[in-house]
């Protein structure tokens, strides 16, 4: 398949050289690079999941490797395969059930059989949530059922019909990619509509007459401040520029082109005017796992300000950017450092540096971004509503499995 | 003894009732620890020093005085003839609690994984011949022995757990009585080996938390929390331990002992010292008696100051327990809980005057926690109490 070699090394190249930016896009581009990938691949008739799986997972390193600061990559990587697996158990559910019935119809003199399809289809149903839940203390207690299903589904086919469950089979693989593709379709869907989503709860927590903080550009806080406005609802905002790329001055002029009464701030002046603010609302890059936050650079100082004054601290993210890992030393790890032509213009401060060893007594750091922690976020807003960052856990067990959390490494054997 | 929670008021309630009928069954008598010197009934450990500190002291080695000899002798010869009776002599009464004490003197084995171990042993012997007969059999089994230690947490998270999976598998009603009966047995046994591997997984889980050049104050022995170390020096992290003292047992010097065979450099702290350290330690690692449902901790006393201070000056507080540990209780405040009583030796007489807090244990509040590794996963505090309401609901 050399086409989507061709267009995995594209996005790849792409990804490394920094030309697309913003989770979104990333998100996007990543799961229509993943689901031609899947629409490639060749499956076998037996294990058919393994092998999208395996070859999910060997693009998604390549992909995460380009660019691993943009975490949105391996989320969507870690939700397609989520999907793979979900769409998989809901087959094999499916499947077993059809077969408990049709043993049941078929075979009233077969009396050997009759012990053992009573547990069809409730125990394939446990087995399957078992697998596709994370570990809880449920889960601890009844594993059982797991093992007892997973050879009955291998065994019980061989005996009589053999032929018709073939045919069967080879149906149920074509079904599991159409399926998987079908359920990647509507992840891009989703992708691509979390802005509306978020926009639609604007109208619950921005109330008349309040003064709002942002800092740098979102689009999602576009749509969310825009999407109040649509609802008649007036209010100020105060647009931090967002140095050094003054992304805020674009927001600015967007906001104000709708008809909203913005002010422009610098970034050093957020302590002196959020004791006038009553929401600070921002955009965040990533959300991690403990509820922290990689966002634009100087949101914490942000954040910390907004505590200091008790103001209730909003991030918007679409759920692309849920990040199921937990962040190690992000302030290092986590960031990126850019370059310092945005701070500086070429030659500026040359004689400071010395241009033949480039050691001079002049640095110029750029970092992008900036780790806020948990406890100053007040409220995640999602598509799927407001969080709180203690609750993040819950949303990521919903979109993610836990045999995913490691997409690269050791060649899985257990999985 | 002044209980400030209502809660625990209904529960001692019930408790008490719960050990009236067992008097006249086949089921021994448990002493309560709280009562018994009040009632004057027999018991078989020294009223003065809480089963659960036994234990503790029998697992963690803690030999310090005189008191604990003599108690693990008369415990010995309390427990000992039962041991070779109720395997040999099929005609005297059954007992939860000899066999539970059996289990329970094995010393890498958990508490919670002997009650069960215990239960299941239950099932085995009993007659009955109806789901709800072996549940009502194992119900009194299961109160009689979180009646015999109240202050153990995980015996009586333990007894609860496996409860709750006995009721959830009758529920489902399928298969004959024999066959649900066998399933029982075997996931009690399977519990042990969960047991031992949910330590291997707390520690595969806590290294990516542990980063070169790191400094990490631990408090007390903590067998999870040694494995976690254990497991990050032999994947050659370069890291650096303080160990509390852990007066009055001193069970951080242990720790510091086994820690400086596998070439950790350790650094012994008194338990005063903690505040004075703080500011060179990366992260505190402490493990854990019990986890409440609000996501706290109950650990060994002076956790609740060590996270304390580690909080006011930033520094991460990370539990280590496994997740049979998960308690239905909820302690308002460190008063709330039955204290575990502990002998404490100042080395110079004390005046009969004098009061001596000798409580074994603190609370540590949720919001004092940063995160806990379990065998679930890497939770934050809310999500403890989210799974004991999923399980428990």
């Amino acid at each position: 398949m050399p086409d989507v070699q061709a267009l995995v090394n594209d996005f790849v190249n792409q990804l490394k050289k920094r030309k697309i930016e913003g989770s979104q896009a990333t998100a996007k581009q990543t799961a229509e690079v993943l689901r031609s990938v899947i629409s490639q691949q060749r499956v076998p008739h037996t294990n058919q999941a393994a092998a999208l799986i395996n070859a999910v997972r060997a693009v998604g390193e390549q992909l995460i490797a380009a660019n691993p600061v943009e975490l949105a990559v391996g989320n969507i990587v870690r939700r397609i395969l989520h999907i793979i697996r979900e769409e998989d158990l809901s087959l094999a559910t499916a499947a077993m059930a059809g077969l408990g019935l049709s043993v049941a119809s078929d075979d009233e003199d077969d009396m050997e059989r009759s012990d053992q399809p009573i547990l069809s289809a409730a125990a394939v149903a446990a087995a399957a949530r078992s697998t596709l839940r994370p570990p809880s203390l449920q889960t601890l207690l009844e594993d059982m059922p797991d093992s007892a299903a997973v050879p009955h589904t291998s065994s019980s086919g061989g005996d009589s019909e053999g032929k018709s469950r073939s045919v069967d089979k080879g149906s149920r693989g074509r079904k599991l990619k159409h399926d998987v593709i079908e359920a990647v379709n509507e992840l891009i869907q989703d992708i691509s509509t979390c802005y509306e989503q978020i926009a639609e709860q604007a109208i619950e927590h921005i109330h008349q007459n309040e003064v709002i903080l942002t800092l740098g550009s979102s689009k999602t806080v576009l749509e969310f401040l825009c999407a109040a406005k649509e609802k008649k609802r007036s209010f100020k905002v105060f647009v931090a520029e967002g140095a050094p790329r003054y992304q805020g001055h674009l927001l600015a002029k967007d906001l104000a082109a709708r008809g909203l009464q913005t002010t422009v701030i610098t970034d050093s002046a957020v302590f002196a005017m959020i004791s006038r603010v009553n929401m600070v609302i921002v955009g965040a890059h990533a959300v991690m796992a403990n509820g922290g936050v990689i966002a634009p650079v100087g949101l914490n100082m942000v954040a910390l300000a907004a505590q200091r004054h008790a103001v209730p601290f909003v991030v918007l993210a679409g759920s692309h950017k849920l990040c199921p890992l937990y962040p190690h030393n992000p302030e290092v790890l986590l960031n990126e450092l850019r370059s310092p032509s945005e701070l500086l213009d070429f030659g500026e401060f040359s004689d400071c540096m010395d241009s033949a060893s480039g050691a001079g007594s002049l640095h110029i750091v750029n970092p992008t971004f900036d780790y806020v922690p948990p406890k100053l976020v007040s409220l995640f807003i999602t598509d799927t509503g407001g969080h709180n960052p203690s609750y993040m856990y819950r949303l990521i067990a919903d979109y993610y499995s836990a045999d995913d959390l490691v997409v690269k490494g050791r060649p899985t054997t257990g999985s | 003894m002044w209980w400030r929670s209502a809660s625990f008021i209904l529960d001692r309630q019930q408790n008490d009732a719960a050990l009236r009928p067992d008097t006249s069954s086949t089921v021994t008598p448990p002493p309560p620890t709280e009562s018994s010197s009040a009632m004057g009934l027999p018991t078989d450990h020294n009223p003065n020093i809480s089963a659960y500190y036994q234990t503790r002291a029998a697992h963690h080695a803690v030999v310090t005085s005189d008191w604990l000899a003599q108690a693990q002798a008369a415990a010995a010869v309390a427990h000992d003839p039962p041991q070779s009776t109720s395997t040999a002599d099929p005609d005297k009464p059954f007992s939860v609690i000899d066999v539970f004490n059996n289990w329970r003197r094995q010393p890498d084995l958990a508490e919670a994984v002997a009650a069960i171990r215990a239960l299941a042993a239950v099932i085995r012997s009993s007659q009955a011949s109806t789901m709800m007969q072996l549940e009502i059999e194992l119900k009194k089994a299961s109160d009689s022995l979180k009646a015999w230690d109240t202050t153990s947490i995980s015996l009586t998270a333990g007894c609860d757990l496996f409860m709750r999976y006995v009721t959830r598998t009758s529920a489902l009603e399928y298969e004959d009585f024999n066959s649900a009966k066998s399933r029982l047995i075997e996931r009690a046994e399977k519990f042990g080996e969960i047991s031992y591997k949910s330590r291997k997984i707390i520690a595969m889980l806590s290294q990516e938390f542990i980063f070169d050049g790191c400094t990490i104050l631990v408090h007390g022995f903590s067998r999870v929390v040694f494995e976690v170390l254990k497991l990050a020096a032999q994947n050659k992290k370069l890291f650096r331990v303080f160990c509390t003292e852990g007066r009055p047992d001193r069970t951080g010097l242990r720790l510091s002992n086994e820690l400086a065979k596998l070439d950790v450099p350790v650094k012994l702290v008194i338990d005063s010292a903690v505040a004075y350290t703080m500011d060179e330690v990366d992260m505190v690692f402490v493990g854990a008696d019990g986890v409440v449902e609000s996501g706290g901790i109950i650990n060994m006393m002076g956790t609740y100051q060590i996270a304390l201070v580690a909080n006011s000056m930033n520094k991460p507080v990370y539990v280590a327990a496994e997740s049979y540990k998960f308690a239905r209780l909820y302690p308002l405040d460190q008063k709330d809980l039955a204290p575990a009583l502990r002998p404490i030796d100042f080395g110079v007489p004390i005046p009969s005057k004098v009061e001596v807090e000798r409580s074994a244990r603190d609370y540590t509040p949720p919001q004092y926690l940063t995160l806990l590794f379990t065998d679930l996963g890497v939770l934050t505090p809310s999500v403890v109490s989210d799974e004991l309401i999923q399980l428990y609901l």
